[in-house]
């Protein structure tokens, strides 16, 4: 068909304009200033010949000074490898930690495999900025794991969650969940007829696991292991809570470098490096997976023999619980400082209040409403964008949209605050600090979740219906307003629920970007934290998880009834 | 109500060409079929005339008009789907009201278009306006379908919801009706009956009407003009039985109907009484037709061929008569049809049956008999 002006037309340009304005400008933006080591105004560019010709110049002046400094740069390079090294730390263990996991939910009938899945899904719902100061409820000074060590006999603290240790403890406890499920899809599709043929010729259970079956899932671990690379990586939450002064990690790095001291050429060359390594390892894992759909690599599901000896499922039982006992102490932990008078270096606080609750009613119901306006304000968007974004790649075919719009996947929340803060700080487009950046900021990072939600929808809409309308009269606007939008719409209220959860967990760019009178949740908690408010916090958190589970609630309800 | 002439329209995907140089002159009020077998083009001259696919040269002109700028919301060809297309989240009521509440909107200013909108996407969010109510209710009234105006059209038998997407296309009294394969997901029985309630109502509107098929029964049975395309090629443009009677391809003796189509080799021609002497495989035919060609083809319906007892005496000076053994006889109602071997070639033979005639079973030699003027020549 012929390119015809119409109302999608003008759609079209609007998104690609959205995105070109807030995240590919913010991006080159960022791109730029790291080499030229001060501020560059693009879009004050377009509008102004005299910003342009300054722009220009530095441009002009460009040099690699700026990356020669990072290997000069103690600091940096220092930062950069201890990111690499936790990263990989944590990649290692939760492939270790998952493997028994996931083979006990996939192969076996252990007990309570229904409870111990259910449990897995906790460490999703919790911003992990929350997770990481339950842990300093727990392993701190104060901590009732450090009264139970000294009163066994130990010395000082069991971990310091002021470190290295403990920023992995919390990430490999609170991102294991992202490796289990593609971890258990991997051990069910190993091809059942070769264990059994190995069983055959007399080898043994676990030689069976270790020669046939463990090798057949090694593509799906390996690319879980990619993925909890870039969780780690990019993670802000749990190190800004946690990392002690002395460890340098890219992601606190660079939040000092633009809060503290803004150096933006220092940030920039952080972001820059983040979203490469960042980006790197998202394609790695891409090519991994492409054109491996788990689900449906043989028509016809495997009947597959589960591992029923009674010595093999309890210990895995026993073993699952461990693992999900962490994060489950660590929220109630949470939750009965929440309610404590005092909570001292003991086991149990020493008296119970709803006081805490009562302050946050009063002092700050402001930063609850924020949050869900804020929410509601990225909800809307992301809900008309990702409808028109997924229409034009579905039907259009569209593959620079889609491409566009998957962007944000690979790009850590820091860096795009960064970028963003770089790129929108002065006229004509001034709007750091203002709840409108704030917003735009959410809905671009999570419209990846409410897009690949609303594709799945569109793609079961037949091309036919379409025409039908336009055939009855529609314009192709008044055919996606008034029959594609009311069928997408299952589809749009299960990644409406993603988009406002992961909204309210958002972590870096509140942080980054909120403005005092438009605090969050989110950033609200993280200030407590660092005022040492920690009964505030603790019950704005327990706020903040309550809300966030009744809406994974509700999105469950959705999903089931949608199934019916 | 208008006429649809379409001029050298060719239409190319890629390097593949779709439709080559095709050209039609539909009257109005007329039913026209477009008949071939599946992937010869009909679905894109369809979709070219209602706007979908813009032709890559040629005109199409609805009413006298051309359409080429005209986008496809704005042609007014009523379009009944294959799939039917009906929108799922909508009530059969609402389905057929959907091109007037938008014809509305069109006509409205912006305040009250988002008053419009609001009542396409929620029912309590406004009235359908009492003129549209009615004509929806004549509409469907016309169709037998009232009492389930306000059912999910998933809830609807096949053909209910044929009589549904009819509606919607009809209500908007559109210029031209393009109908695509409407009763391929319906069964034997329902096609039939659907065939009379389709062309009665054509009949009734006197609504210009396409109707595209790939079964020539249904094209011969509801069509005043049949186009057969072969690769997408317009082959022959006739009325039912002009196509029948002198199909000009065996390609189209063959889709139209069933056919022996016999290699002939023309061994005489006489002046005296104008016919035409053929060679066959291994018989002699006479025709009441002449061709110009050498090597030819004869085409001899099956039910043109008469079947006789072997011992019947047939006058040789006024008939062709050939003499055939049943290969196989099939039962098929109020004929049968047989099978037979005449020479080293197999023919089909269709006769009438009535109760009382015998069937000649398998094995059995008979007489066949050919009026000259039933042997066809291309
Ligand atoms: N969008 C397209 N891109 C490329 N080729 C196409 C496209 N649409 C149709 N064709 C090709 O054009 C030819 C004609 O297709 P068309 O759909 O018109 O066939 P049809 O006569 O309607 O067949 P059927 O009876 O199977 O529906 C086919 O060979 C088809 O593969
Ligand atoms: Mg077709």
């Amino acid at each position: 068909m012929k390119a015809r002006f119409n109302g999608l037309s003008a759609v079209k340009i609007f998104i690609y304009a959205f995105f070109g304005i807030f995240l590919i400008i913010p991006l080159v933006s960022v791109f730029l200033i790291s080499f030229t080591n001060e501020p560059v105004n693009i879009i004050g560019s377009f509008t102004d010949p005299a910003i342009f010709s300054t722009t220009i110049d530095k441009l002009k002046a460009i040099n690699l000074e700026n990356y020669r400094k990072i290997f000069s740069n103690a600091g940096y390079l220092v930062s950069l490898k201890n990111s690499l090294s936790l990263a990989l730390v944590v990649m290692v263990l939760v492939i270790l930690m998952c493997i028994p996991l996931a083979y006990g939910i996939a192969r076996t009938n252990m007990p309570f495999k229904k409870t111990i899945s259910a449990l897995c899904t906790i460490p999703l719902i919790i911003p992990t900025f929350i997770s990481a100061y339950a842990f300093i409820i727990m392993f701190g000074r104060a901590g009732w794991v450090t009264y139970f060590y000294e009163l066994l006999g130990g010395e000082g603290m069991l971990i310091d969650p002021y470190s290295k240790t403990g920023i992995i403890l919390v990430q490999v406890f609170f991102f294991f969940p992202y490796a289990l499920w593609p971890l258990v899809a991997a051990f069910k599709i190993s091809d059942v007829t070769l264990e059994e043929a190995s069983l055959n010729l007399g080898a043994k259970n676990w030689f069976t696991f270790i020669f046939v079956t463990f090798p057949l899932a090694i593509p799906g671990i390996i690319s879980s292991a990619l993925l909890i690379f870039t969780v780690s990586f990019s993670d802000f939450g749990t190190p800004i809570v946690l990392a002690p002064k002395d460890l340098n990690l890219m992601v606190v790095e660079a939040y000092r470098e633009i809060s503290g001291f803004f150096n933006w050429g220092g940030a920039a060359i952080l972001t820059v490096i983040m979203i490469i390594v960042a980006a790197l390892f998202f394609w790695l894992q891409h090519i991994l997976t492409k054109g491996k759909n788990y689900g449906s690599v043989s028509g016809k599901p495997k009947q597959q023999k589960m591992v029923t000896n009674k010595v093999v499922t309890r210990s895995l039982s026993v073993y699952s619980f461990i693992i999900v006992l962490v994060p489950l102490l660590a929220m109630l932990s949470v939750l009965l400082q929440s309610v404590a008078t005092t909570w001292g270096k003991d086991l149990l606080p020493s008296g119970y209040t709803l006081k805490h609750y009562q302050t946050i009613f009063s002092t700050s119901l402001g930063n609850i409403q924020n949050s869900i306006v804020l929410a509601i304000g990225a909800l809307v968007l992301s809900v008309v964008i990702a409808t028109f974004v997924s229409y034009f790649v579905v039907r259009q075919n569209s593959a620079k949209m889609d491409f566009m719009t998957s962007i944000p996947l690979v790009v850590p929340g820091i860096a795009f605050g960064i970028a963003l803060i770089q790129t929108f700080n002065v006229a004509p487009l001034q709007l750091t600090g203002t709840a409108i950046l704030l917003i735009i900021a959410y809905t671009i990072r999570r419209l990846p979740y409410m897009v690949r939600s609303t594709m799945g929808a569109m793609r079961a809409i037949k091309q036919d219906i379409e025409e039908a309308a336009i055939n009855l009269g529609a314009t192709p606007l008044t055919a996606a307003i008034t029959v594609i939008g009311p069928l997408l719409l299952p589809g749009i209220a299960a990644g409406s629920v993603l988009v406002f959860i992961t909204v309210l967990k958002e972590t870096s760019i509140s942080i980054l970007l909120a403005p005092p009178e438009w605090a969050p949740m989110s950033l609200a908690i993280f200030q407590n934290i660092l005022r040492a408010e920690y009964y505030s916090a603790a019950a704005m958190s327990v706020i903040l998880v309550a809300l966030v589970l009744v809406l994974q609630g509700l999105a469950n309800y959705i999903g089931k009834k949608q199934r019916l | 109500m208008g006429s649809v002439i379409i001029e050298n329209m060719t239409k190319q995907f890629g390097d593949f060409t779709a439709l080559h140089d095709i050209n039609l002159e539909i009257q109005e009020g007329e039913f026209f079929a477009l008949l071939g077998p599946s992937g010869c083009g009909k679905t894109t001259t369809m979709r070219c005339i209602a706007g979908f696919e813009h032709p890559t040269s040629g005109k199409i002109k609805i009413g006298e008009k051309e359409v080429e700028k005209i986008p496809a919301n704005r042609r007014n060809c009523g379009m009944v789907f294959q799939s039917y297309a009906l929108f799922p989240h909508m009530n059969v009521f609402d389905n057929v009201a959907y091109s007037l509440n938008i014809k509305q909107l069109n006509a409205s200013n912006p305040v009250k278009q988002l008053g419009i909108y609001a009542r396409l996407l929620s029912k309590r969010l406004g009235r359908t306006p009492k003129d549209i109510q009615e004509k929806v209710m004549k509409i469907l009234k016309y169709v037998e379908l009232e009492q389930h105006a306000m059912r999910l059209t998933s809830e609807l038998s096949g053909g209910q919801q044929q009589r549904v997407a009819l509606a919607r296309a009809l209500v908007m009294e559109p210029a031209v009706l393009l109908m695509d394969e409407p009763l391929s997901n319906l069964d034997q029985k329902l096609r039939h009956s659907m065939r009379n309630t389709i062309r009665t109502i054509q009949q009734d509107l006197g609504i210009t009407t396409i109707f595209v098929t790939h079964d020539q029964e249904e094209a011969m049975s509801m069509a005043d003009r049949v186009a057969v395309m072969d690769k997408g090629k317009i082959v022959q443009i006739g009325t039912p039985t002009e196509l029948y009677s002198n199909p000009l391809t065996p390609f189209i003796a063959d889709f139209v109907g069933t056919s022996n189509i016999l290699d002939i080799e023309v061994v005489d021609r006489k002046e005296s009484n104008g016919t035409t002497t053929l060679k066959g495989d291994s018989f002699l035919l006479q025709s009441a037709n002449t061709i110009e060609k050498k090597q030819a083809k004869a085409i001899i319906r099956p039910e043109h061929i008469q079947v006789l007892p072997y011992d019947t005496e047939v006058n040789k000076e006024e008939v062709n008569v050939l003499e055939g053994i049943v290969l196989m006889s099939t039962y098929l109602g109020p004929t049968v049809r047989y099978d037979m071997r005449v020479g080293n070639q197999e023919i089909i033979v269709d006769t009438t049956y009535s109760s009382g005639t015998s069937i000649f079973e398998e094995g059995r030699k008979v007489k066949l008999s050919i009026e000259y003027g039933r042997v066809l020549l291309i």
